[in-house]
């Protein structure tokens, strides 16, 4: 068993635990994150991208959408790079009652959040794909926040302050000295090797999954709901703004613009298990026709993708609530106090755009337990990416195409990926999984979904990552199905007829049901590593050209390139 | 008057077409665009797959089937004619000697673009000495600027299957971009002083006996002669391999049928959507086609319709999953219902909406849900019809061909024998232009 020792143990690689590794490295703690899967797979990158005004809240929870108003501000400042200033607008719709914008003016007044009441005609200019019959429209600074960017790019801040991430690092055990929390046993999921880590503090971070975790530190009654949503990937931006239902928070109340789609949610369903999140017909059936109820034709529009999130829902209450009367608000639960255990606490519940106080109050109140004098900075250190402090702006990959038409090959048109982008985030991840290629480039999401991009990411996986054919092979078989899992429950219109093409250029063109392995059990997490050297690797092989020569394309920021691929400034 | 409006420019319709153009009819062809031949790779795959198992002799393999399966509607022997018609039109084709071999009683195993085995029953010569039965030494050649071909993937794969393989990539683009598609090759590998360049690359390069596969990319204009070039100077066989699309070797099969039909006389209106049907009793007598804002209706004695299923846009299904036919509005057999699985969780699996299509009776007329005829002068190809599924049992293109030319087979049929009563002069004129046009050519 490998030994690894530190300073603090954050477990959990959602925006939480990457915020809280930030937090900790900045004040000068050593840190090792570790997360089972990749950074932001859990709950943070399954959401509908929506950075809260706090209107939302205004009405309802007052404390919860004072947070929001904010994180949002702040988070404006030291993630810019991450946000899209898309702006929100709060709309009546024939079927809601007109009062209720009365009652969120009032509301947005008592906690400061900037609210304008426009007419009807203006919003419709703003966005005129929405429902004609509007009766009321507030504008609020709702935004669009980009969750792997910003979640890597905490990562990154903190890796560069000293932390360890440790992805693909599953906890097995927490360790214990007495009553003490010493750290943890991880299973390092890449290499098959169990990893002990001995931690002076340890906090869990690790949202719906925090009573879990809490449970195998002895600590029990942990009130953590997994509250299951759905939301549905629309193609295109059906509309530029954040467009909210003017009522009481519900099922299917918002319509967000992110990057190239504008993404429908939400609903809201107890499970039992926040790992087995079914997506049912009928919740399906439900967000396309509250979308309808937003933009009218909406179920002509083409549906890309549908996943289900699950939002940790803090309660102490024994009795059964309805979810969306749980707080939003966040939990900081010490164990010292509650349970009589030192060296460990327990963050959760919460929202993403809070994502950041919560990491400050929990590094804050594990400083104080420690007897530390060490102030958080997070509130104006910018993240790397956001030094310069402009905001994401939507055309930015195309605006870099566009000064470099022909400079690179583009391997996927969709999303606008140059291949030298993609051969550095292969060797800098060193990583196989082309899951994980996607949450850092958006590889795949576009209108295709990977119909043509995964052949080549594949074929250059196999020749940059020097893999063998078997684990290119379960790369490309492991994405399809990926693929798929998000794509076959809203199969309709012209997203079955992209998904028959893709079928087409995958079985009828390529055979990958013929392929070595296809029907083995699914394909799991692939570690990189070297290869063997090619047998005929002499020049002018592709295997020869990825081992030896540096990647002609750009990453670092020194490179013009790709500099400002993404709207990466750095 | 038209003796056949056909509906679709896939291979299923163009078959069709050409069957009847060239033996005299009156064709017009009406078709949203270019689609399935340009995707395709331009093989025609009898069968390569029943119940997971490979198929190496389709023939003998038909009646696993079952009695749902378009083959099923085609009478014995109507494959091999197919087959034997489809290496006629290219042997005296436009693009002659560029030829089709290879025939439906046995596959060819070849190399798919990931190094998977692919069954093809017909396919171009330029592929055909990618039959890895032969055991010979292959080297994949790959072009680093054409990123949908990866020659080392393709390679290792197949090495990984017990076939001698290896792979060479050259950095060689017709002009100097970053991106060459399959069809800016194509067109390079048609100049003489383009191959003369690969040429020079690969020289000393290859091992003694080693064939060479490349993308399939080797000429659009005179793909015969670009092939031949680099089999004689390179002193070894050379083959073609698919790539994503789009496919050189379905353009080529476009250009072929298409030239064909506009030397038979017939007509082909490209960005024409079909926007309904006029009937009288059981019988449509028009199609109303939209081009551009402009709608007009167009006759014909039969109508054959082939315009795919929902890759092509010939099906849709709706968000409340409602499935139809968009051009005449026939009847969708085999939709599973409400609360029935539409689709399996994998990707592999075989998926419950894959063989919804138009069901047909032997005369490949449409049924209705109860089995009646919803028409009786419109014939239904290709992938439309219900009861396949084409990517998943390697049938792609062999249905279009056979129910293709199986419709134009009808069609020619019922015009001969009212051409033998005397009583239809359209077609006897017919006839005569076509005499006429022979003459000519």
């Amino acid at each position: 068993m490998t030994p690894l020792s530190c300073e603090v143990l954050v477990i959990g690689g959602g925006a939480t635990g990457a915020g809280v590794a930030w937090d900790c490295a900045l004040r000068g703690f050593d840190t090792v994150l570790v997360e089972r899967r990749d950074l932001a797979e859990g709950t943070s990158g399954r959401f509908h991208g929506l950075l809260h005004s706090g209107a939302r809240y205004a009405v309802k929870d007052v404390a919860a959408a004072e947070e929001c108003i904010g994180e949002n501000m702040v988070l404006r400042e030291i993630a810019a790079d991450s946000i899209e200033d898309s702006g929100g607008l709060f709309v009546t719709t024939p079927e809601d009652d007109p009062a209720y914008g009365d009652a969120l003016v009032a509301g947005c007044g008592r906690v400061g959040i900037p609210i304008e009441e426009i007419p009807v005609a203006e919003a419709l200019r703003r966005e005129p794909r929405l429902n004609p019959g509007i009766q009321r429209a507030f504008a609020v600074p709702d935004a669009g926040i980009d969750a792997w960017k910003c979640v890597g790019a905490l990562a990154r801040g903190a890796q560069g302050h000293g932390a360890r991430i440790l992805r693909y690092h599953r906890v097995t055990g927490i360790l214990r000295d007495g009553d003490r929390v010493v750290g943890a046993e991880v299973r390092d999921e890449l290499r098959g090797e169990d990893v002990r880590i001995e931690a002076g503090f340890t906090l869990n971070a690790s949202g719906a999954w925090a009573a879990q975790i809490a449970h195998m530190a002895g600590v029990e009654g942990v009130g953590v709901v997994p509250g299951k949503g759905i939301m549905i990937a629309m193609n295109h931006r059906l509309v530029n703004t954040v467009i909210n239902r003017c009522t009481m928070p519900a099922d299917g109340d918002i319509l967000v613009p992110i990057r190239t789609v504008s993404v429908i949610g939400t609903t809201d369903v107890h499970m039992a298990d926040p790992d087995d999140l079914p997506i049912p017909q009928d919740e399906v059936d439900q967000m396309l026709d509250d979308g309808e109820r937003l933009v009218p034709g909406f179920r002509r529009a083409r549906a890309l993708r549908v996943w289900a999130g699950v939002r940790p829902l803090f309660s102490d209450a024994k009795e059964e609530v309805e979810s969306r009367d749980v707080s939003r608000g966040h939990a900081l639960l010490d164990h010292r106090t509650r349970d009589g255990i030192d060296g460990l606490l327990t963050i959760t519940g919460g929202k993403w755009t809070t994502y950041r106080l919560m990491a400050e109050e929990t590094v804050d109140a594990m400083c104080a337990q420690l007897g530390e004098e060490r102030p958080c900075t997070t509130r104006t250190a910018k993240l790397p990416g956001s030094e310069d402090g402009s905001l994401y702006h939507l055309g930015a990959r195309l605006k870099w195409k566009e000064g470099h038409l022909n400079d690179e090959q583009l391997v996927c048109e969709c999303e606008i990926i140059p291949r030298g982008r993609l051969e550095d985030e292969l060797r800098s991840r060193g990583t196989t999984n082309l899951d994980d290629i996607r949450r850092a480039l958006r590889l795949g999401m576009g209108p295709c979904q990977g119909g043509f991009c995964i052949y080549r990411a594949t074929g250059i996986l196999h020749a940059v990552g020097r893999l063998s054919g078997p684990e290119a092979n379960a790369s490309l078989l492991g994405f399809l199905q990926e693929r798929w899992k998000g794509v076959w429950p809203i199969l309709y219109g012209d997203q079955l007829r992209q998904a028959r093409l893709d079928d087409w250029i995958f079985q009828g063109v390529l055979g990958v049901q013929d392929l070595p392995g296809a029907h083995d059990p699914p394909p799991g997490r692939v570690a990189a590593g070297p290869q063997d050297a090619d047998a005929h690797g002499e020049p002018g092989d592709e295997a020869a050209r990825a081992k030896g020569a540096p990647s002609a394309a750009p990453g670092s920021a020194d490179d013009e390139p790709t500099a400002a691929w993404d709207g990466v400034s750095s | 008057m038209n003796d056949a409006v056909v509906i679709g420019a896939g291979v299923a319709g163009l078959t069709a077409a050409t069957r009847i153009a060239e033996a005299g009819g009156r064709v017009l062809v009406v078709a949203k665009g270019i689609g399935a031949t340009h995707l395709a790779p331009g093989t025609i795959d009898v069968l390569g797959r029943v119940d997971g198992e490979p198929v190496e002799r389709p023939l003998e393999a038909l009646g696993r089937l079952g009695a749902g399966h378009p083959y099923a509607r085609l009478p014995a022997g109507t494959l091999a004619a197919a087959a034997e018609w489809w290496r006629g039109r290219f042997a005296d084709g436009p693009l002659a000697p560029y030829a089709y071999t290879g025939t439906v009683e046995t596959s060819l195993p070849l190399p798919s673009p990931v190094g998977a085995v692919r069954r093809s029953a017909l396919v171009p010569e330029t592929m055909a000495a990618g039959d890895l039965r032969r055991g010979e030494p292959l080297c994949i050649v790959g072009l680093r600027p054409l990123r949908d071909f990866h020659a080392p993937y393709a390679a290792d794969n197949l090495a990984r299957q017990g076939y001698e393989a290896r792979a060479k990539v050259l950095d060689l683009a017709p002009e100097p971009r970053p991106d060459v598609n399959s069809l800016g090759y194509a067109r390079a590998f048609d100049d003489a002083a383009f191959r003369d360049r690969v040429v020079a690359e690969l020289r000393g390069r290859l091992a003694p006996g080693e064939s060479a596969g490349f993308p399939a990319v080797l000429g659009l204009r005179r793909p015969h002669a670009a092939w031949d070039d680099l089999e004689r100077r390179l002193a070894r066989r050379v083959f073609e391999i698919p790539t994503l699309p789009p496919s050189v070797p379905g353009m080529r099969v476009f250009a072929t049928l298409r030239e064909r039909l506009r030397r038979a006389g017939a007509r082909v209106i490209l960005n024409a959507i079909v926007t309904g049907a006029e009937r009288t009793g059981d019988r449509v007598t028009g199609v109303r086609v939209k081009v551009a804002a402009r709608e007009v209706v167009h006759r014909g004695d039969w109508i054959v319709l082939a315009t795919g299923g929902f890759a092509s846009g010939g099906l849709e299904l709706d968000s409340t999953w409602v499935a139809r036919e968009v051009a005449l509005g026939l009847p969708v057999h085999g939709v599973p219902g409400r609360g029935e699985a539409r689709f399996a969780p994998g990707y592999l699996d075989e998926q419950p909406m894959a063989r919804a299509g138009i069901q047909v009776d032997d005369g490949l007329r449409p049924l209705g849900p109860d089995g009646a005829r919803a028409a009786e002068n419109v014939l239904v190809a290709g992938a439309l019809l219900a009861g396949a599924e084409p990517w998943r049992e390697g049938s792609g293109d062999g249905i279009s061909l056979g129910t293709g030319f199986h419709a134009g087979g009808i069609v020619v049929g019922a015009r001969s024998e009212a051409a033998d009563m005397g009583n239809t002069s359209g077609s006897i004129e017919a006839i005569e232009r076509s005499g006429a046009r022979g003459a000519g050519a």
